[in-house]
């Protein structure tokens, strides 16, 4: 490691990817969820709090990652902690996606353990930056 | 005993919970403690059974397919083994696809809704929902629409459609009609275009027959019928009043309502028939209404009367007549007659129409003086009608109308004394087997107008003498026996849709020779009427259109500068 340079080149290749990859998990779920409610019985009562808890990971996931290539690049402990602490709450988000939807395919589960694996990672990397940037 | 009581209850409450073990559900087994055959999964088939088998009918029982793994049970039959037994293999079944449910946290997503048992608590509401003819399942959707259709029905009573009830002040016109048994109901409404006629039977006593409603002729119209901007009133149109031997007269004066009472040990002016009559647009609109009663008396000993309803439609300014096809017949409906007008052979002044007066569908007494007009739009050809005593002389001009296509014989029995004077007996038989009014003319096809003289077919009357002996004289007298009317008809119009068409109508009368008898002696002899239909369509010739031909012309000009 270049001891010049105290922002962690993985994090940003982990971040950049999480943004793809979001992008694509985003879109899977919502045409799983459109598909189940077709095929399956899908009450309103159970379908309202699936698409909330997914539109509530999208509108988290921005600034999520927004603070995180912020307090990488500048390598600022402050934004990177923000970051941190909203990659917790879409953790919860995700984990319910996976353990307490009201239909989980094969699919959910795949999608939901790569996501939960990237942020398990990325917050590894959050936490050895701070560490990094503070001493 | 309390206890059990409410233990027994709550047990009732709940349903039995429902087997979901694979290896427990058998979907074949329906006999129960008895082997089905084929059934691989019944627990009640033994060894020997299973090896009669040919096949399993159910090889595999499972859950939802959809499920990512499951257990499956397997049935199958070893037909290599001697003798073939059944196997039974309990699997995990997987599912490969990538859309298989993992897992469903909704515990109703996999499996039927187990139904509300009814409590004493929500047996009402159970009730409302389900007690209906019909239910939807979705109760919220269904409340809306009835809310939307309310509104505009309350304005619609002005125009009437078919078959839409006839409103009334208080409720529907009401045409009693017997529903279900022959007693009369109330409920059954008029519908508008619905050209009804219906009999039934209704209890009476003479001793409370004032306060009968039904047999009272407030009761049919006191309420005004709801049309447009106004009420429709009811007239009476006319009273007919029958005897209790069934003779009916007219009443001069309609107006006077007369209601029952009793009198003698008998109750006069009870309702024994309504004809209403309405007359509407051409839009929909009622803008008349009148009722024909028939009032008789009721004796003591009578504890039921037949009441007849009946009720037309006709527009405004046009006189219905019932076609009998449009334009060939129809088998079954009636062969429209009629007369020709006196003073005929004017042709250039020929514009008044047949009359239609063929008998009246109302049973007459001979001795009938009246003339009743109630249901006069029938003009038919009409034979004899053949009644329960067969006596001729005491027939009551019984009539039925001769339907074109049913050939019909009927007859009755004469009987003859030595003191019956002949001539007047031919007369009497001649208007037996005639009838009052026997046409002159027959429609040839079954929308023939009465404007148009030469759609119409003359009757051709044959008469034809049986001569027993040779030495009779034509002096001797000579009673009417038979009358055969034979109708002869072709199919007429295109081949794949012929239509029926009246050519030609002969009347046979056949006489025999009327031998005195010894007095003392008396013959019986019997007379018959019948009518036959004939088809008499030449086989049809298929005719083609001819070949297309083309026809090329060049316009004259065409080679102009050079031609």
């Amino acid at each position: 490691n270049n001891s010049s340079q105290l922002s962690s080149l993985p994090l940003q290749i982990l971040l950049y990817v999480n943004g793809i990859y979001y992008i694509f998990y985003f879109l899977a779920t919502l045409a799983m969820i459109i598909y189940k409610s077709q095929v399956f019985s899908y009450p309103d009562e159970f379908l309202a709090p699936d698409l909330a808890v997914l539109f509530l990971m999208a509108i988290l996931e921005v600034p999520r990652l927004y603070l995180g290539f912020k307090g990488n690049l500048t390598e600022a402990e402050a934004p990177l902690g923000l970051s941190l602490g909203l990659t917790v709450g879409s953790v919860v988000l995700c984990v319910y996606l996976l353990l307490w939807q009201t239909y989980v395919l094969w699919a959910d589960v795949l999608l939901n353990a790569v996501l939960l694996s990237a942020y398990g990672l990325e917050s590894g990397l959050k936490v050895t930056a701070i560490a990094a940037f503070v001493s | 005993p309390a206890e059990t009581r409410d233990a027994a209850q709550a047990r009732v409450r709940s349903l039995p919970a429902p087997v979901t073990d694979v290896a427990r559900l058998c979907v074949c087994d329906l006999l129960v403690a008895q082997c089905d055959v084929n059934c691989c999964c019944d627990p009640d088939c033994s060894a020997e059974d299973f090896s009669l088998f040919t096949t399993c009918s159910v090889p595999v029982v499972i859950g939802d397919r959809r499920l990512c793994s499951q257990k499956a049970a397997v049935y199958s039959l070893d037909v290599e083994a001697n003798p073939p037994e059944r196997i039974f293999k309990l699997i995990d079944q997987v599912n490969p696809s990538i859309f298989c449910i993992h897992a469903t946290n909704y515990k109703q997503a996999l499996y039927l809704k187990s139904p509300e048992i009814p409590t004493p608590e929500n047996f009402d509401q159970l009730l409302d929902k389900f007690g209906g003819a019909t239910f939807s399942a979705e109760p919220d959707s269904w409340n809306l629409d009835t809310d939307v259709q309310n509104p505009p029905e309350a304005n619609e009573t002005s125009r009437y459609e078919y078959g839409v009830p006839v409103q009334t002040e208080d409720a529907f016109l009401r045409l009693p009609s017997p529903v279900v048994s022959s007693w009369c109901s109330d409920a059954n409404p008029a519908g508008f275009l619905v050209n009804q006629a219906t009999k039934c039977i209704r209890s009476v006593s003479v001793e409370k027959c004032d306060s009968i409603q039904a047999l009272s002729m407030l009761f049919y119209i006191n309420s005004s019928i709801l049309a447009s901007v106004f009420q429709v009133n009811i007239t009476v149109q006319s009273i007919a009043v029958q005897s209790l031997n069934g003779m009916r007269t007219l009443l001069s004066r309609s107006e006077v309502l007369r209601l029952p009472m009793v009198l003698d040990e008998l109750c006069i002016n009870a309702v024994l028939g309504v004809n209403y009559h309405i007359t509407h647009t051409d839009t929909g609109e009622i803008i008349e209404a009148a009722a024909a009663f028939v009032l008789g008396a009721i004796s003591k000993e009578e504890l039921s009367i037949e009441q007849s309803f009946e009720i037309s439609f006709t527009q405004e300014n046009t006189q219905p007549v019932p076609l009998s096809g449009n334009p060939g017949y129809v088998v079954g409906l009636p062969v429209r007659a009629g007369f020709q007008p006196q003073g005929y052979p004017f042709p250039a002044a020929f514009s008044a129409c047949f009359t239609c007066s063929g008998p009246s569908s109302q049973t007459l007494s001979s001795m009938d003086i009246y003339e009743i007009h109630l249901s006069n739009k029938h003009s038919q050809l009409t034979i004899l009608q053949s009644t329960s005593t067969q006596d001729c002389l005491a027939a009551q001009g019984a009539r039925a109308p001769v339907l074109f296509g049913y050939n019909m014989i009927s007859g009755c029995k004469l009987r003859i004394t030595a003191a019956v004077k002949c001539q007047p007996l031919a007369q009497t038989l001649l208007d037996v087997l005639k009838g009052q009014s026997f046409p002159e003319y027959v429609a040839s096809f079954g929308n023939s107008q009465a404007q148009d003289v030469l759609d119409w077919v003359p009757i051709t009357q044959l008469h034809i003498s049986e001569q027993m002996t040779s030495h009779t004289l034509q002096s001797s007298c000579q009673i009417p026996v038979s009358l055969g009317i034979e109708v002869k008809w072709t199919k007429y119009g295109s081949l794949v849709n012929p239509q029926a068409r009246i050519v030609n109508v002969t009347a046979t009368i056949t006489t025999t020779t009327l031998k005195q008898l010894p007095s003392g002696r008396e013959r019986i002899i019997p007379i018959t009427s019948s009518v036959v239909f004939t088809d008499i369509s030449s086989p049809a010739e298929p005719s083609y259109k001819a070949w297309p031909t083309i026809n090329i012309k060049l316009p004259f000009d065409f080679f102009y500068p050079f031609v």
